[in-house]
Parts: C-alpha cells; sequence; structure tokens
C-alpha cells in the first residue's frame, strides 16, 4: 500500500515539475512516516554521518530543529554557513529531497532520495536521533 | 652538498597505493618509516569534496591531479633508430602526482590477473609449442603463482571494499560470475554496483550468442563499508565524475582515503611532501642502497635520507630511471638482448567504440568507471590460440562511467562536428547511446623498452627516461581480434549505429589510451632475465624492494592495480616475516 501510493507521488512529481513536487511531498505526509525504513534508508548516510572526529559529515544527533550549520566542531561549506535555516520538518524534507536545490554549493555528495515516502521515513528517523 | 639526515629504518619513495601499503606494513612491524612524496599532500577532508571535484575543465582536461610535465617528463619515439622527443604534456597515459599517486584518479577497476597468465610462457610453450612463441617475444613467467598471491589479492580487495560477484568461489563456480577467474577464498567485500542500461544489454547480447557476461569488478563500494584498517567507506553516489579525479563520497578507492588516515596518526611514519628524490645512493660492493638523495622543491636545499631499508614505488618510468641512473642492474641493451634494467615496457592495448540506440534513454550522465559488464572469453588462455597468428587477449567490456558536458558527447559517424548540426545531434544523440572498450593485453617484444635519453634532461639535471614504443604485430592482430567478438556483440544488441575503431597502426602519444604502464624492473627467477625476485627485491641491493607495475615481465588483458597492491602486500610480508629476521638476499641466485 506504502509502496503504490510513493509510486503515483513520483510520477505525478516528474511529470509535473518542481512546484507539483513540493505539494506531493506535502502530501506524502498524510502517511504515517516509517521510522524504522527511514533508518535502514539512513545506513550509507552513516559512513559519513558518525559521531567521530574523522567523520566527513556532521553529526545529526538532535539535528531536529537544530539551526543550520550549528556544531562548533564541524567545518561546514560556505553554502551551508550562509543558508540560516532551522532544520525543521519542511526545511528537511526540501534537503534530503534534493541537497542541491535546497542548499546550492553545499558540500554532501548526495544526489537526494526521489521518493517522497522514504523523505519522511528518513525524517522520522532523524526526530528519533538525540 | 646535501644535508645528511638522521638514519630511519626504512625510507618509502612515492606514496602512490604501493608506497602506502608498505609505509603502513612496515610500520605495524615496529620499523620507523619516512615516506617522501614529490607531489603535494592531497587532503581528503580538503579536497575531495564538492562540488570542487566535479569541474571536469579542471581536472580532467586540465588534469590538475598529474604529474607536472614542466619538472619531470620522459621522452618518446616509436623505434629504435628515431630520435627521441620530450613528451610537453601527457596525452596518452597520465601517471599522477601527490600523495595518493595515480590511486586518486584511477577508474578504480579490480582485476585478478588468471592463474595461467602467471605462467604464461610454460603455458604457450605446453600448449602450442615452444617454437610457436616468436624470438621476438620475450615473455616470461611471474616468479609468483597465482595461489600465492591469491591471499594478497584478498586482502587488497578488503582494503579497497571492493564490489563484484564472485565467479569462482576456492573451485566451485558460482553462476554470475566471471567463470574464468582463478579461485577466490572469500567473496567480494561488496555486492556489485549497479548496472547501467547498456552494460545490461551488452550482458544479455553476450549471453545470447553463449559467452558469460559478469559485473565488472570495481574498488567502489557499494554500500557503505568498513574496511580492515578501520576506515569507513561510503557509498557510490554513480555522478559521473570520478574518472581523472577523487571521490566526494569515499566510496572509490585510494590511498587517501582507505590508508592514509592510519598512517598519518601512526607517530612511527613520518610524511614529507614536495621532495624530489633524485637518487638512491648506492654501495656496490655491499649490494646495498644506503639511502636516497631528495631535493625540496620548496627551498630547492638537498638532503640525504640514509635508511636501512628503501622502498621504491613510484610510477613504472620513475622507478626504471631511479635504477640506470644509480647503476643498479644492467641496462637492458635491445641490439644483444642482454641486460634487465628497462627491458620489457609494455602498454595495455585498448580498443572500442560506441552504439546508438535511436529513442533509448541510458542516463549517461550518471554511472561510473566500474559501471560496467563485461565478458573475459577472450582474455589471456581463456580460447584457443590455433592458427590464429597471435598471442594474448583481453576483457570486453560495455561501460557506463559518466559523460561529462566537455567530453561526453559522442556522434554517429557523418553527423556535424560544429555549429547548430551539431547541436542537433548532440540533442538527439548524447542520451541514447553507450561506449565499448577492450581491455588488450601487451605481449612484451625485444624492441620495447627504456633507457636514459642522451640529450633531454629534467628540472633537477637528470637524463630523461627514453621510452622506445611501437604496438607489436602480434598485440594488432589480438586488438582486432577482440574488436571483432565486440562486433559479433555490439551487433546482437541491434542498435540504430555503431562505430568500433580500431588501434592505429603506430602509437601516439596522444589522444588518452590508457595509464596502463608496465616493466622496466620486471620480475623473475633469476638475475639474468630480471631486476626483482619473487619479493620484489633487487637482485643487486638487498636492501632495495621495488613496488608497482614496473615489476610485471608483460601486462596481461586487464588494469593493472589489483595484481600491484595484491605484490606490495606479498613483498611487505617477506620483508616482515623474512628480511627483518635475517637481512640479505630472500632468493639465491
Amino acid at each position: 500500500m506504502r509502496i503504490a501510493v510513493s509510486v503515483l507521488l513520483s510520477v505525478s512529481a516528474s511529470v509535473l515539475g518542481g512546484s507539483a513536487l513540493v505539494l506531493a511531498l506535502m502530501a506524502g505526509h498524510a502517511v504515517a512516516a516509517d521510522a524504522e525504513h527511514g533508518q535502514a534508508l539512513f545506513q550509507p548516510c552513516a559512513a559519513c554521518h558518525a559521531d567521530r572526529p574523522d567523520a566527513l559529515g556532521p553529526s545529526l544527533k538532535g539535528v531536529f530543529g537544530r539551526k543550520s550549520a550549528a556544531l562548533d566542531d564541524f567545518r561546514y561549506s560556505n553554502p551551508m554557513k550562509r543558508a540560516n535555516l532551522v532544520w525543521d520538518e519542511d526545511n528537511l524534507r526540501a534537503y534530503i529531497h534534493d541537497p542541491q536545490a535546497k542548499v546550492k554549493g553545499n558540500r554532501m555528495p548526495f544526489g537526494g532520495l526521489s521518493d517522497p515516502g522514504d523523505v519522511d521515513d528518513v525524517v522520522a528517523y532523524l526526530k528519533t536521533l538525540k | 652538498m646535501a644535508t645528511r639526515l638522521k638514519d630511519i629504518d626504512a625510507v618509502v619513495v612515492g606514496m602512490g597505493f604501493s608506497g602506502a601499503i608498505l609505509a603502513r606494513e612496515l610500520t605495524k612491524a615496529g620499523l620507523n618509516v619516512v615516506g617522501l612524496e614529490r607531489g603535494a599532500d592531497r587532503n581528503v577532508a580538503e579536497e575531495f569534496t564538492l562540488s570542487r571535484l566535479r569541474d571536469e575543465l579542471r581536472y580532467v582536461v586540465r588534469l590538475e591531479l598529474m604529474q607536472d610535465n614542466s619538472t619531470d617528463t620522459i621522452t618518446f619515439r616509436n623505434a629504435p633508430d628515431e630520435l627521441a622527443l620530450p613528451i610537453r604534456r601527457f596525452g596518452a597515459f597520465l601517471p599522477g602526482e601527490g600523495v595518493g599517486g595515480t590511486g586518486i584518479h584511477w577508474g578504480a577497476l579490480h582485476w585478478r590477473f588468471l592463474p595461467t597468465d602467471f605462467r604464461i610462457k610454460s603455458v604457450l610453450s605446453e600448449k602450442y609449442g615452444a617454437k610457436a612463441i616468436p624470438e621476438t617475444m620475450s615473455i616470461q613467467d611471474w616468479p609468483v603463482s597465482y595461489d600465492e598471491l591469491e591471499p594478497f589479492y584478498d586482502r587488497f580487495d578488503k582494503l579497497c571494499g571492493v564490489s563484484g560477484q564472485a565467479g569462482n568461489l576456492r573451485g566451485t563456480k558460482v553462476a554470475g560470475g566471471n567463470p574464468f577467474e582463478g579461485p577466490r577464498s572469500e567473496h567480494y567485500p561488496n555486492k556489485p554496483i549497479k548496472t547501467g542500461t547498456g552494460p545490461a544489454m551488452f550482458s544479455a547480447a553476450a549471453n545470447s550468442l553463449g559467452y558469460h557476461a559478469f559485473p565488472v569488478p570495481v574498488a567502489t563500494s557499494s554500500a557503505a563499508y568498513v574496511n580492515p584498517e578501520g576506515i569507513t567507506l561510503g557509498r557510490c553516489e554513480y555522478c559521473g565524475h570520478c574518472n581523472r579525479t577523487a571521490c566526494e563520497s569515499n566510496a572509490k578507492a585510494s590511498p587517501n582515503v582507505n590508508l592514509m588516515p592510519v598512517l598519518r596518526a601512526d607517530p612511527r611514519f613520518e610524511l614529507r611532501t614536495r621532495v624530489f628524490v633524485t637518487r638512491l645512493v648506492y654501495d656496490k660492493a655491499a649490494k646495498r642502497v644506503t639511502g636516497v638523495v631528495y631535493t625540496d622543491m620548496q627551498t630547492g636545499e638537498e638532503y640525504e635520507q640514509p635508511a636501512g631499508i628503501v622502498v621504491l614505488s613510484s610510477f613504472v618510468f620513475g622507478n626504471t630511471q631511479q635504477l640506470l641512473l644509480a647503476g643498479i642492474g644492467e641496462p637492458y641493451d635491445p641490439r644483444t638482448g642482454k641486460g634487465v634494467v628497462g627491458k620489457n615496457y609494455c602498454y595495455q592495448f585498448e580498443a572500442g567504440g560506441e552504439a546508438f540506440f535511436e529513442g533509448r534513454e541510458f542516463n549517461p550522465f550518471m554511472g561510473a568507471p566500474g559501471m560496467a559488464t563485461a565478458i573475459d572469453d577472450f582474455n589471456g588462455e581463456n580460447f584457443d590460440h590455433s592458427g590464429l597468428g597471435f598471442f594474448g587477449g583481453g576483457y570486453i567490456a560495455c561501460t557506463n562511467a559518466g559523460a561529462p558536458p566537455i567530453g561526453g558527447r559522442v556522434l554517429p559517424r557523418g553527423e556535424p562536428r560544429w555549429g547548430a548540426g551539431w547541436k542537433q545531434a548532440t540533442t538527439k544523440w548524447y542520451r541514447s547511446n553507450t561506449r565499448f572498450n577492450t581491455q588488450g593485453s601487451v605481449y612484451a617484444h625485444r624492441d620495447n623498452f627504456m633507457d636514459l635519453d642522451p640529450t633531454y634532461k629534467d628540472a633537477l639535471g637528470r637524463p630523461l627516461i627514453r621510452l622506445t614504443y611501437n604496438g607489436t604485430e602480434n598485440d594488432h592482430k589480438m586488438s582486432r581480434y577482440l574488436v571483432d567478438k565486440l562486433e559479433s556483440v555490439v551487433k546482437a544488441m541491434n542498435p540504430t549505429h555503431y562505430d568500433l575503431q580500431n588501434r592505429p597502426k603506430n602509437f601516439t602519444i596522444v589522444p588518452y589510451q590508457s595509464t596502463h604502464n608496465t616493466g622496466g624492473t620486471i620480475a623473475g627467477s633469476d638475475p639474468k632475465s630480471s631486476v626483482v625476485n619473487r619479493y620484489l627485491q633487487a637482485w643487486d641491493a638487498h636492501n632495495l624492494f621495488i613496488q608497482g607495475a614496473s615489476v610485471f615481465p608483460q601486462q596481461h588483458g586487464y588494469n593493472p592495480t589489483g595484481t600491484l597492491g595484491a605484490l606490495a602486500y606479498w613483498s611487505a610480508k617477506a620483508i616482515t616475516e623474512q628480511y627483518l629476521k635475517s637481512p640479505g638476499p630472500l632468493v639465491h641466485a
């Protein structure tokens, strides 16, 4: 059931383009997000977003609700420093869907998740990181 | 007068894959090691990042990570009776420079040679009679067997987080893998990376003809992976940009990502960059290299670094040049066939092309150099050469390597090359083509070799290496045979157009062909026919261990790095477990 909805949304998104996509992402919200699935999707991300001093990405502990570029011990890219975002649901969703569209020039080597259901699940998982 | 520095247990000249592996294994054994690198340090956190790396102009066109030809280059000619001239800008091959060496910008295709490759001269003699091997073909057996090297292949696979599908696990054939590969002790550390549309079509077509298609093994992690050094690798994101540059997500293996962090943290290891080793200090009577002399390229100051063990791990040209300059081993003379240093230079004989499928979407902008499927049915001795008139072979592959904005625009033959017509054709065909390659072997020939150039010198006044090389009749026949086989597969894919190119008769130093140069300090079972023994120890200097593809007796039909890494681990084990206990020749001539 879940998969069917996601496919439908991503098809409509790709047909209608950018603005429809935002709506589609909002619509994905209606289905309860699955943090467990989000954790599974997060595994490739965890290679960089690890709590190690030499990690390639910043720690995401407590990321939900945090300001962007907030950690003192991580060297953020200039675009990320300038982004001035609060990582709320909408910003996280848009960023995970298409990182370069949301914060152009940032250094995260990830192309984004095209499936809005997947995006929701990852956001749900990120909320559990405290 | 060079300033003499404090004695060190071991010095490593060149910090690419081999150098990093040797430095790591020697420090692990308790030695204090200095790593010398003539290029810049290359720091992952600063440099291997988005959006810096996705810059085709900077890395692919302007070659930022490659050897600086204004400091050092080689001279080239096709034949011994020609005048060699310096290569002012590398083209056909691109040796890297800086920490990581060529291991940063490689395509990460990660192969093992066939068990029969390691005893190729014997195999050919057994199968076709000793007389079948032309007198001019100076191939020889390796002094090490596949079975001996296998555990070290496995170690290097794990260091690199190689993604692939086993075809022969401890002697049992595994469906979907390469049925011709030598027995593997373990599966690949990671599952194969994704397959593009073109490679998938190639597999189907090849299998329909009775061949055996499989995903190409690639040192690009298909999933997050922790290597035995405790380093976490990311997942390939298929950005399509890593050819000629690094990886932004730590998925493509490089010394910098997969090994250097451990070395950098080790107090027994010291890295010195922008230091150019000009010569090995050779004590001929004692058969030892007492140290190396280098110039600090930032100050111009000269230093002598004495060392108990010297690991020579620069590129093929540098390794050979150091030996010739120091007078270690007898220089090769093509007229008499005597001497060994500079002998058996080999290249990689690649040829291929592309096919166009009108209206079909291939997403060529995504991919990875290793996003490829291949058949190995026509490699080495995987097929019968009776009556063919040549020896050797290679794998045949279809690749979705990423088609970047400047260079990734192939068009069918006959389409306009500029203007509005070119734009139209590009729009039509850019997303509707896929590419092929044949990775042909080069079996050594008497007339292909390296020596010191009599005229041209580098920035530090040392004679350049002079490369004398041309494609041989044997290798051309082999390559045409592979391209014919490729054509049969391409036809079975039913393209709208296709265009396959045989190699031109004479080798030229442009355009890019392959960085797979081998030979010059070849390995063998006696000092008459080789520079180093089976442990990569120089016959004429027992504390000198020479690493890299310069020890390959000839080049087989695969990318060389997998074997280069395995040899580094094999050699390191001999040093730490045998040589340190009783320094001296490990093989008695």
